[in-house]
């Protein structure tokens, strides 16, 4: 029982529930804002009874050619509302937008290396890891870019690994 | 050459673009120096050319030169309007813009475009430009017009919605009437007529539109046309169409919508309420408006059904079976919607009148045994429970126990639907009737069964969170309600001994950190709180949602340094929020997402007047003056940065306090503390039923928060008067025909002490006679109240005040008592009165409250009465040759004041020394004296009062087994130590009173320094 909907800015002033976990990066306002001015659809929050905020996903669609992608920046889940799959509602949400109105190739995101859970849970969701960008996350610990193929994306192609890890500024995209 | 044409021949802003870049390098990676020389020497190569005068402005200014970049900015400027035939290109003038925006110069930027596309017109990008400006500016209608001409040159559809926009603008945010509504339709059809619309944001706002003039019949028959096939997504099209009946009062067509959403998205709580609530015609959701800020659930509690018996049966059928429906395609899944569906039915009919509670609990003890054991359990069902007598919840209660004593379910289940089983028992009241042993002992039994059930999250990853986190947390709230029943600290310590255990274990449980701020807050150990708060690595927007839960204890504590890098942190956070937020509003323009241009000016609006905005900004202007107060000429620099006081009376205008906002996130903060300014745990014990969020609480607080802020937003312009008045009266004395700036700023100061003595609810008169009558014995200085920082400050103004003032300010009769004396004579009783109380204890529980009244004393009154009497020996002493040459009257009157001035140095003295003597005992006690002490409440000698808990915790490190509970958990387990604890909190204590001590010696070498000037 859950109500999706897509994030506003009264938003940013109910989720410290969500952003006070360790994990979640809480961003400036130029950060939230950018993605709300230019790819609104692409950002949307969980509510449930009571307007309590369960979680959000916030993502953007880039590129050109055949990596025109969809891409989440950040998907969380307050504590209270772990385990019912509500990552994966959101996820499913965001790749449904790439896929039938922006007619993307693909979804891709990053996540720590160390994020074992995290990484379970996308490879359950159908995302393969593509590579491993060296020291991705502040100089420090490596990330892995994983995707998942989208329906324009037939062959598949998009999600063949990369035999070899690349470092951050090889990466196409910030 | 135009800018297309620079662009197109590697020109920017008329010189080769390959000479520019390195500059914009240099720029980009901050190394300013080498850029400065590249911009200087390309000055020189094309001296008079704007945009290198611009780019150069631009460095100066990151270099933390705005003067220097603003002469070059303007002689830029000049330039472009004085000779036609320069470049005006768009970089050029951008380039400006960034400089004159960082300079806080828009209007300069603005007029340059202006200019710029009055001597070019017809350039899309200069035009583009402008607007940005009036977006900058916040000028709606100016915006208007220059979209509209825009739109007029090249009939594109973005700028029609720009003006669009704007006029929206001006109706939402600005002085607009919603006449101008009519305007923006009429030239939205007309478009649509010749060109159609081709984005869906456009037709999103042309419904908006239609919407704010409530013609919903139109709205629906643009959505249902072609223009309705831009929207792509099927359920969006539906949620605007059901929105748009339901607001046209179509209930029955609505409904059919609505239903229709619920059979693509089975799980959207949010539009089952709407399809009930237009099936059974009582949803008043749409009655406001139809922002997101009005979101809230039908509260139908207190509303009158208006059908009949019988529609109102049939309708519910209908939608019975529609919900069955539901429920059997979704079964299987872990969709809860249905199942909370059918619970809302019941609950409806309970409304109704024709409802059955049993069916209600039945339906309840099911969606237990299949949802019990998510934490979320007890939040979904908390509006089925209000529906039920307090007997019925417990009833509820024993009928979902039996259902899960006979389920087999996993052990991580079963331990879920435990832990909401105890939560119920919170959600209801019951836990709050138990009498203290089974009180202690259900947080015993709540330790254990944590500790029963830790080796289930052996395996888990340090990331996620552990099974039966909630456990502890439970405990704690129930030990805080022993300590507030009993008094005992024991409990207290017992609660922050658990948690601490608790973080030990996995650090990063925020739920544990929060109750462990106020904990520490209450203890007298604000570092150590600061410290937890620290630790959540609040943030961004956190810091206007969440530091309510640290900022009231810090604005009334000794660590000034650690309050001004919190009051920093947050103030820049918000300034530069509003200094970039129309940056992003273009943005917005820019990407076409029109609905977030009013959305993010809206946004802007609401945490302008956050009220903690206010607060901080006021708040830090006093901690300046504060700081500052022991050094006269440091003090005058204080006064010149706040305008002599004049901005923080600015802060606080009617308007303002009327439009407050409160955006303070309240949901986080611990039972016994529903707001910053009420705590259950200083009041005296009462029953609660429930002590959870309460309006009533709210309403208190926000009438507080207006209340204090036109208090505060007095005192730093007091305190400047009262030194202005102090120097005034020496110069009278001294010049015989008087001075006419005294009197002026006498005049002001009587207005202001009129308007801060009505805030604490009397007339001057009669808070004199308050004054006198405390000072003198004839009162208590209980009598004072709350307010009693308040009534001193305004003793210490009222004395300097009169010395200027050529009206009597004293009641007849008498006269002869002497102002200095009452000022010294409030000082000594409220500051020897909250020593006594706080007594050798130091920072005990209770003693933190006094003790930050005594803080206050010092920090504010005791400080501005030092400040008065710097004032006076200064603007004394350097004319003393004068004053022996002017001889005559005035003399006696001196030496009268003299020795007023020579007792209140003494007094003050006197007074502070018994502070310091008692601050010395404090700072001079041993850590392992004060940590055995601490210690010492966690063991009881006999059956009754805290220990249990804390033998408990004991029993868990003694009995966990590595293997059992991995490495990582067991690490933990044996890292924790109560010694460390309490020493940590006896750090923090010490260090509150060690931060006071220097205050106080600060003041004690002032007041010195006076005598020896004496």
């Amino acid at each position: 029982m859950t109500t999706i909907r897509k994030f506003c800015c009264n938003d940013l002033l109910r989720f410290s529930s969500v952003n006070l976990d360790h994990l979640t990066e809480t961003f400036n306002m130029s950060f939230y804002m950018t993605y709300l001015a230019r790819w609104p659809d692409y950002f949307h929050v969980a509510e449930a009874p009571g307007n309590r905020i369960m979680g959000y996903i916030m993502g953007k669609v880039e590129g050109q050619g055949e990596s025109w992608h969809g891409h989440v920046t950040a998907v969380s889940v307050a504590p209270e509302y772990r385990r019912q799959q509500l990552a994966k509602k959101l996820m499913n949400l965001l790749e449904d937008i790439s896929d039938k109105i922006d007619k993307a190739f693909f979804v891709d995101l990053f996540v720590r290396a160390s994020n074992v859970p995290a990484i379970k849970m996308y490879e359950k969701l159908g995302y393969v890891i593509y590579r491993r960008v060296l020291r991705y996350y502040s100089g420090e610990e490596d990330g892995l870019d994983m995707r998942k193929a989208l329906s324009r994306d037939v062959e598949k192609k998009s999600v063949i690994p990369l035999k070899r890890p690349i470092t951050p500024d090889e990466l196409e995209y910030d | 050459m135009s800018s297309a044409l620079a662009g197109k021949f590697g020109y920017a802003g008329g010189m080769p673009e390959r000479k520019v870049r390195p500059i914009w390098d240099a720029i980009d990676s901050r190394q300013y120096k080498n850029a400065l020389k590249l911009a200087s020497s390309l000055l020189t190569k094309y001296p008079n050319l704007p945009y290198a005068m611009a780019l150069k402005a631009l460095i100066l200014e990151r270099m933390g030169k705005p003067e220097e970049a603003s002469s070059i900015c303007l002689e830029a400027k000049e330039l472009l309007h004085k000779n036609v035939t320069l470049l005006m290109d768009d970089l050029t003038l951008s380039t400006l813009q960034i400089v004159f925006q960082r300079l806080d110069r828009l209007d300069l930027a603005t007029s340059l475009y202006d200019y710029a596309c009055g001597r070019i017109p017809n350039n899309l990008e200069l035009m583009m430009g402008l607007f940005n400006c009036y977006v900058r500016e916040y000028a709606y209608v100016k915006q208007q017009q220059t979209a509209i001409k825009m739109y007029k040159l090249v009939g594109e559809e973005r700028f029609l919605l720009w003006a669009v926009c704007s006029i929206q603008l001006q109706v939402s945010c600005g002085q607009g009437g919603e006449k101008l509504l009519g305007l923006a339709e009429g030239l939205l059809k007309k478009h649509i007529a010749s060109h159609s619309l081709h984005e869906p944001e456009a037709l999103i706002v042309y419904i908006s539109v239609l919407e704010q003039q409530a013609k919903y019949g139109d709205a629906l028959e643009v959505l249902s046309g072609k223009l309705g096939s831009l929207i792509l997504i099927e359920v969006d099209r539906l949620r605007l169409q059901g929105r748009l009946l339901a607001q046209s009062g179509d209930n029955a067509a609505a409904a059919i919508t609505f239903q229709k959403i619920l059979e693509m998205c089975p799980d959207d709580w949010e539009c089952f309420l709407h399809y009930l609530g237009c099936l059974l015609e009582d949803d008043q959701s749409w009655c406001n408006d139809a922002t997101r800020a009005q979101r809230c659930l039908p509260e139908s509690l207190d509303k009158i059904p208006r059908i009949t018996d019988d529609l109102f049966n049939s309708h519910i059928q209908d939608a019975s079976a529609f919900v069955r429906k539901l429920e059997t395609e979704a079964s299987g899944d872990s969709k809860r919607g249905p199942s909370l569906a059918y619970l809302e039915i019941e609950r409806r009919k309970l409304l109704h009148g024709v409802g059955d509670k049993e069916r209600l609990m039945d339906a309840l003890v099911q969606y237990f045994s299949r949802f019990g054991y998510l934490a979320c359990f007890c939040s979904d069902v908390e509006v089925f429970l209000d529906i039920l007598t307090p007997d019925e919840k417990i009833n509820l209660l024993e009928k979902m126990k039996e259902s899960s004593g006979s389920m087999s379910i996993g052990p991580t289940k079963s331990l879920g639907q435990a832990i909401s089983l105890q939560k119920m028992q919170f959600q209801i009241g019951i836990t709050y009737k138990l009498h203290d042993a089974e009180l202690e002992s259900l947080a015993v039994k709540m330790i254990n069964m944590y500790r029963e059930n830790l080796p289930l999250s052996k395996d888990l990853d340090p990331q996620e969170s552990m099974h039966g986190e909630d456990l502890l947390y439970m405990a704690s709230n129930i030990l805080v309600q022993l300590y507030w029943r009993t008094g005992s600290t024991g409990y207290l310590l017992e609660t922050v001994m658990m948690l601490e255990l608790g973080l030990n274990i996995r650090r990063s449980v925020s739920q544990y950190k929060i109750i462990l701020l106020h904990l520490y807050s209450h203890l007298g150990a604000l570092p150590v709180a600061y410290e937890w708060y620290r630790s959540l690595d609040v943030k961004n927007i956190l810091l206007e949602s969440f530091t309510h839960q640290i900022l009231p204890q810090m604005l009334l504590s000794p660590l000034w340094e650690d309050l001004n890098d919190l009051l920093k942190d947050y103030l820049k956070f918000m300034d530069d929020h509003l200094r970039e937020s129309a940056d992003l509003t273009f943005l917005a323009y820019r990407h076409r997402n029109y609905s977030k241009v009013i959305e993010f000016v809206q946004f802007k609006e609401r945490l302008q007047h956050s009220n903690q905005y206010v607060i901080a900004r006021l708040e830090s202007s006093i901690l300046r003056l504060k700081e500052k107060a022991d050094n006269i000429e440091e003090e005058e620099g204080v006064f010149e940065c706040l305008k002599c006081g004049t901005q923080a009376l600015e802060l606080a205008s009617g308007t303002l306090c009327d439009s407050l906002t409160f955006n303070e996130e309240l949901q986080l903060r611990p039972w016994w503390t529903p707001t910053p300014k009420k705590n259950y745990l200083l009041d005296p014990f009462e029953e609660l039923d429930h002590p959870t969020d309460n309006l009533d609480h709210r309403k208190e607080w926000e009438t507080n928060v207006r209340e204090k802020l036109e208090k505060r937003s007095l005192l730093p312009r007091m305190v400047y008067l009262s030194t202005q008045c102090v120097s005034a009266s020496i110069k009278e004395n001294i010049e015989a025909n008087g001075s006419e700036c005294g009197s002026i700023f006498s005049l002001e100061m009587k207005s202001l002490l009129e308007r801060y003595v009505k805030i604490l609810g009397c007339s001057l008169d009669e808070a004199v006679k308050v004054l006198l009558d405390v000072a003198e014995g004839q009162r208590p200085l209980e009598a004072l109240g709350t307010d009693l920082i308040e009534w001193v400050n305004f003793a210490v103004f009222l004395n300097a005040w009169s010395l200027s003032s050529h009206e009597t300010v004293l009641p007849m009769g008498e006269e002869s008592i002497s102002l200095w004396h009452v000022v010294n004579s409030l000082l000594q009783k409220s500051i020897e009165s909250k020593v006594r109380i706080i007594g050798p204890q130091g920072c005990s529980p209770g003693g933190a409250r006094d003790l930050s009244v005594l803080v206050q004393l010092i920090g504010e009154p005791m400080a501005w009465h030092c400040l008065v009497l710097q004032y006076f020996i200064r603007s004394s002493l350097p004319c003393g040759k004068k004053k022996k040459k002017s001889g005559g009257p005035a003399d006696s009157s001196t030496s009268v004041l003299s020795q007023s001035i020579r007792d209140s140095v003494l007094s003050l003295y006197s007074i502070i020394e018994v502070v310091v003597e008692w601050l010395k005992k404090e700072v001079n006690k041993t850590d392992d004296e004060a940590v055995d002490h601490l210690l010492s409440f966690l063991v009881s000698d006999s059956n009754e009062g805290p220990g249990k808990v804390y033998q408990a915790l004991k029993d868990l490190i003694s009995t966990a087994d590595e293997g059992e509970l991995g490495d990582r958990i067991f690490k933990g387990i044996n890292s924790w130590s109560p010694t460390d604890i309490a020493r940590k909190t006896f750090k923090g204590q010490h260090k509150m009173m060690s931060n006071f001590l220097q205050i106080c010696n600060s003041k004690l070498k002032v007041l010195e320094a006076i005598k020896q000037q004496i």
